[in-house]
């Protein structure tokens, strides 16, 4: 069953001369469990195709459809529930509030959702564990590394235990070893939970832990490919069918 | 809600100097409604004290409406009431006695400032209350110079039973031999002195009057519905000129001391209105700081109700903590006010203060006030943040962008709010005027992201020329344009400071010119016989028309005029009426006319007429050539305003003056309270000055001012009362220069990944450090241009609604303008001092690394 739904997905930045189709009729979907990676060059429009799976910019024309649900059709506050709960996120850019500890970020989507503090701290300390980050449970985001603040972001999209995980680049600040680390993490939660996985990522080794692979180009999909082997030893294949579309 | 508090509380305690900053603004207003609100309930309970004092020894007392004097016949009314067991006329009245009358000792304060003269029928008063003896005699029929005092009296004058002792009367002093010692006195308010009604009646100069007739009744005190019938019995009895219960006399005080009370809550409320505006300004700026944070609240599913929550959380928090530092900071500022000028009040109004009233009413509406008016503060903005969408977190270029679209409907809502304040300055009525102003400031921010460009092309050219060789000048001016929406909300900070400062500018140099040439004319004679406690008349203790015919007959003296007091009432408010010579009062001094001309002294003489002050067209709503309705003592007597004009001494009084005739034939009253007299031309003032003051001798109930002497007291009074005004504007006018260095430091630390960038990139300290200061004077330009602009409509409305009062003539305050335009452009190089240094000092690595 598909949790992830997309029918001539557009958006379309601008007016007139100066318009830029970001999404070109974009036509995907992801089934329960599943994990896609969606692969492209800068600027090809992958954070705005994330950005309205996730029910947060409007499309220009098209649906989204999550759950079998338009998301187009559903209130603010609505949406705003499925994003609490169905929904994890990992941002390209400001991920954390700066006035909270890495445990409070972590544990923000629990908190809002109404559960007691002391609670969702526990859970959010348990994932924030699993990414090494132990110690820095206290630490303002002003006093982790850049990939620190990316692993408080990943576990804080894991944090609700969603069924739906959307991460813009999350190892993008990440060395290889903990990059690895995370592609792993986002593999198994879609395999030992059922949920449902879409990576953005320019790097092939990290996408090649994905189950199906998107390529995107200038707003449209090019080209698809579904991986066997879910471990990063396709990275060479999957960097080369890159190479090679990027022409 | 819990995560809510923890954000807000977290946001603040990370900007530590702002959130001190915006809730000093707060803690101000609340301290200025609280504390002034704790003085003057202590002096008006000191006083109300005072009167129950007096009043509350017997069942009831029948007094006056008008406050004045009354026929003693009016007792035979009651014979008939069969509940009324036992009943005494009595003449009361305070008598204020000169500094050291009794110590003759300026160092050491005066133990009594002021006594209760009670004039009584010594056998009927002993039916009413009991007089428990400690020595001597009650007073007897016939007694005439005898009196009796309480012990704590007798200590503080330092005499015994037998002595005697001095009090200043209408005929000059009298002596009063004590014939009997009761115990001391415990009752708040003055010591009374007992005498025969005979001998205060002469020592007050109104013989066969009295002020109240006291009743017991036969009813049980407790059974309070009898007792009110009875009342109401009573007042049917005596009828409408006559009240029961409280008494009337000191009414002027009471009023004068409200009309005081409510200005300076005004001003407090004044405060706390800008204050929310600060916190305004504070929000939006803040609204800007964090609209990434706040697009990723919502992106993780936080919905608009957490956000808003959010905000108005910390509008809470800063709302509750500003007011209970306000209240706390109020209560000490108050009690210290009280503290210090415990002797000067209680000298000038004669009350002795008690502990300081703290009324739960005035707490309640400082904490409603304090804490509504930071919330509301908080209310659009947090509406706005509420309604900044996911996406905004995700663009690391989406800030600024949201507000410039959002221009079109403040504009427009800006004009429409200008161009009302100025259709109020046009109603006429002095409420709007003044609201007017508000109206004005309120548009002028709603405006002010429109006239950003203008007003930076305008500075930007003379900045340009400063900076010609750095460069600076130019990013500062892009920096300016590039983000309207927070410079605007700099600059209305600064606007709002300096509009104050030049509006009341305006104000005080309209009211100066005006105010000295009344007190030129007003004060101008050559002597003057003053009272103790001036303005408030009641209970000053005057002299008889002997003392003036004494004065007149001495050689070389020209016209002598006085003036005479009398309490009044109209339609229930209390009114003060100064009786003068219509033909003397002129020569020797002079009313400010604001309707009517110098043609209504001579209509007093004719008929029932009166020139009243604005603050009697305040209190009453009359208008010239009206006619209304005065309380006398034997009934109502219409009298009609036939100008309307103000005297320096009664400005804040409600006043009427009229011809010490209708007085005398109205009001029963022919005690001259205040003299003034000229001296005739050529005659040479040194030798004359020993005759007058032989004459004042007797009467030391008057302070005797030679020539000018008094004017120049008088001008140096108001230039420390001018200079205490300008000290509570800047009072006023800091918290919004504070705001002002505020919204410009967050401008800085908003910037601190792109001034990290710059610094990268190879810009040297002195030039991140100037483009700083540029832009700060920048910001301080724009604010002060506007700050000016409204300062003016502020200046003239205020001045409009004022003349109500008090007659002004607008005049261009010409040095305000310059003072605002020097202050507003050297507070924008000082604000831009701090954040320059910082942005300069600023670690490039820590810069790039913020978040
Ligand atoms: N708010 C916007 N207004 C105008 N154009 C936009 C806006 N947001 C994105 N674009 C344009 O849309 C296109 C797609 O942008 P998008 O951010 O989705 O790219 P991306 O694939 O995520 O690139 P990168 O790998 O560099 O992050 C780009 O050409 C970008 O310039
Ligand atoms: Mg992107």
């Amino acid at each position: 069953m598909n949790i992830l739904e997309t029918k001539n997905l557009t958006k379309i930045y601008g007016k007139g001369d100066t318009a830029i189709a970001a999404l070109d009729g974009i036509n995907l979907h992801a089934a329960e469990g599943e994990f896609v990676a969606v692969m492209g060059p800068s600027g090809c429009g992958k954070s705005t195709l994330l950005h309205l799976l996730g029910g947060l910019d409007h499309p220009t024309s098209g649906k989204v459809i999550i759950n079998g649900q338009d998301v187009a059709e559903m209130t603010d506050d609505a949406l705003t529930e499925l994003r609490r709960r169905e929904m994890g996120f990992v941002f390209q850019f400001f991920n954390l509030l700066p006035v909270l500890s890495a445990v409070e970020n972590a544990a923000l989507p629990v908190m809002l959702d109404g559960v007691k503090a002391e609670e969702a701290k526990a859970k959010a300390t348990e994932w924030l564990t699993r990414f090494g980050l132990a110690e820095r449970l206290a630490n303002r985001p002003d006093q982790l590394s850049g990939g620190q603040q990316q692993r408080v972001a990943v576990a804080r999209a894991l944090v609700s235990e969603p069924k739906l995980v959307l991460a813009d680049e999350p190892t993008g600040n990440l060395d290889t070893r903990s990059g690895d680390e995370i592609a792993g993490l986002l593999r198994d939660v879609g395999q030992k939970y059922g949920r449902t996985v879409v990576m953005v990522t320019h790097d092939p080794r990290i996408a090649a832990y994905a189950d199906r692979i998107i390529f995107l180009k200038d707003g449209r999909v090019i080209d698809e490919t579904v991986l066997e082997q879910k471990n990063g030893k396709n990275a060479e294949m999957v960097a080369e069918r890159m190479t090679k579309l990027a022409n | 809600m819990n995560l809510q508090l923890t954000l807000a509380a977290r946001y603040l305690a990370g900007r530590k100097l702002r959130t001190f900053l915006t809730t000093l603004a707060i803690v101000f207003g609340v301290v200025i409604l609280f504390g002034m609100n704790i003085i003057m309930p202590s002096m008006l309970q000191a006083l109300e004290a005072n009167m129950k004092a007096a009043a509350g020894v017997v069942d009831f007392s029948v007094t006056s409406v008008s406050g004045e004097a009354f026929d003693p016949a009016v007792a035979a009314r009651l014979a008939d009431i069969e509940e009324i067991s036992a009943l005494a006329p009595a003449y009361v009245r305070t008598f204020n006695l000169p500094m050291d009358f009794f110590d003759e000792d300026p160092a050491t304060l005066d133990r009594v400032t002021a006594i209760q003269l009670v004039g009584v029928d010594p056998e009927a008063v002993q039916t009413l209350r009991a007089f428990p003896l400690m020595g001597g005699r009650f007073l007897e029929a016939g007694d005439l110079g005898q009196t009796v005092i309480s012990q704590s009296l007798a200590d503080a004058l330092q005499v015994r039973l037998g002595d005697t002792f001095w009090l200043p009367t209408v005929d000059g002093l009298t002596p009063l031999t004590v014939v009997g010692v009761l115990p001391a006195r415990t009752l708040p308010g003055n010591e009374e002195v007992l005498v025969t009604l005979a001998e205060a009646q002469r020592m007050a100069g109104q013989p066969g009057r009295i002020t109240t007739i006291d009743l017991n009744v036969a009813v049980d005190a407790t059974d309070q519905e009898a007792r009110e019938a009875l009342a109401a019995e009573i007042q049917n009895a005596v009828g409408e000129n006559y009240q029961v219960g409280a008494l009337t006399s000191g009414a002027d005080v009471f009023a004068a001391l409200e009309m005081g009370q409510a200005i300076l809550s005004m001003f407090g409320i004044m405060a706390l209105f800008m204050g929310g505006f600060i916190i305004h300004n504070t929000f939006r700026t803040v609204l800007m700081e964090r609209q990434h944070d706040i697009g990723m609240l919502r992106a993780v599913g936080a919905s608009r109700r957490t956000i808003l929550g959010m905000f108005l959380a910390e509008g809470l928090i800063q709302g509750v903590l500003g007011t209970v530092v306000g209240l706390a900071l109020g209560y000490v500022f108050g009690v210290g006010m009280l503290k210090v000028a415990a002797a000067p009040i209680s000298a000038f109004i004669n009350i002795q203060l008690k502990d300081p009233v703290v009324e739960p009413g005035i707490v309640l509406l400082s904490i409603f006030l304090g804490i509504g008016i930071t919330v509301a503060a908080g209310i659009l903005p947090a509406l706005r943040a509420s309604r900044i969408s996911p996406l905004e977190a995700l663009r690391p270029t989406a800030a600024a962008a949201s507000f410039e679209t959002n221009r079109g409907r403040g504009f427009w809502v800006g004009v429409a709010l200008v161009a009302l304040s100025v259709a109020m300055l046009f109603f006429g009525q002095e409420a709007m005027i003044a609201a007017g102003g508000f109206v004005f400031l309120v548009g002028l921010t709603f405006l002010a992201p429109a006239l950003v460009r203008p007003i930076t092309d305008m500075f930007g050219v003379l900045l340009g020329r400063l900076y010609a060789r750095e460069g600076t000048g130019e990013v500062a001016r892009g920096n300016m344009l590039r983000q309207p929406a927070r410079v605007a909300t700099t600059a209305s900070a600064a606007m709002i400071g300096l509009a104050v400062l030049v509006g009341v500018g305006a104000v005080l140099s309209s009211m100066s010119g005006t105010v000295f040439t009344m007190l030129r004319s007003n004060l101008g004679s050559d002597y003057l016989m003053v009272p103790p406690s001036i303005g408030l008349w009641a209970n000053n203790v005057g002299a008889s028309e002997g003392l003036v015919d004494e004065l007149a007959a001495i050689e070389g003296v020209g016209p002598v005029a006085s003036t005479r007091f009398a309490a009044s009432a109209t339609e229930g408010i209390a009114i003060s009426l100064l009786g003068i010579d219509p033909t003397l009062f002129p020569q020797v001094s002079g009313l400010g006319f604001q309707e009517g001309d110098e043609s209504a002294y001579g209509e007093l003489g004719r008929g029932r007429a009166m020139i009243v002050n604005g603050a009697f067209i305040m209190a009453t709503g009359a208008e010239l050539g009206d006619t209304l309705e005065l309380a006398t003592p034997d009934g109502v007597q219409r009298y009609t305003i036939v100008a309307v004009a103000a005297d320096f001494l009664n400005a804040k009084v409600t006043t009427a003056f009229i011809s010490q005739a209708n007085m005398a034939a109205d009001f029963g009253r022919a005690e001259d309270v205040l003299i003034q007299l000229n001296l005739d031309e050529g005659v040479d003032p040194e030798a004359l000055d020993p005759q007058i003051r032989e004459v004042m001798q007797a009467y030391p109930q008057f302070n005797t001012i030679a020539g000018y002497a008094y004017l120049d007291q008088m001008l140096a009074l108001f230039e420390t009362a001018w200079s205490a005004m300008y000290f509570l504007l800047a009072f006023l006018a800091v918290p919004s220069l504070i705001a002002m260095l505020n919204t410009l430091a967050i401008s800085v630390i908003e910037r601190t990944r792109e001034i990290g960038m710059l610094r990268a990139v190879g810009a040297t300290q002195r030039q991140v450090k100037r483009m700083v200061t540029a832009e700060a004077l920048l910001l301080a330009g724009i604010g002060t241009g506007m700050g000016l602009l409204s300062g003016l409509y502020l200046g003239y409305s205020w001045v409009v609604a004022m003349e109500a009062f008090f007659p002004l003539e607008y005049s261009f305050p010409l040095a305000g303008l310059i003072a605002g335009l020097a202050t507003g452009l050297l507070f924008g190089a000082l604000a831009g001092l701090i954040p320059a240094r910082q942005a300069a000092r600023m670690d490039v690595v820590a810069a790039l690394r913020y978040e």
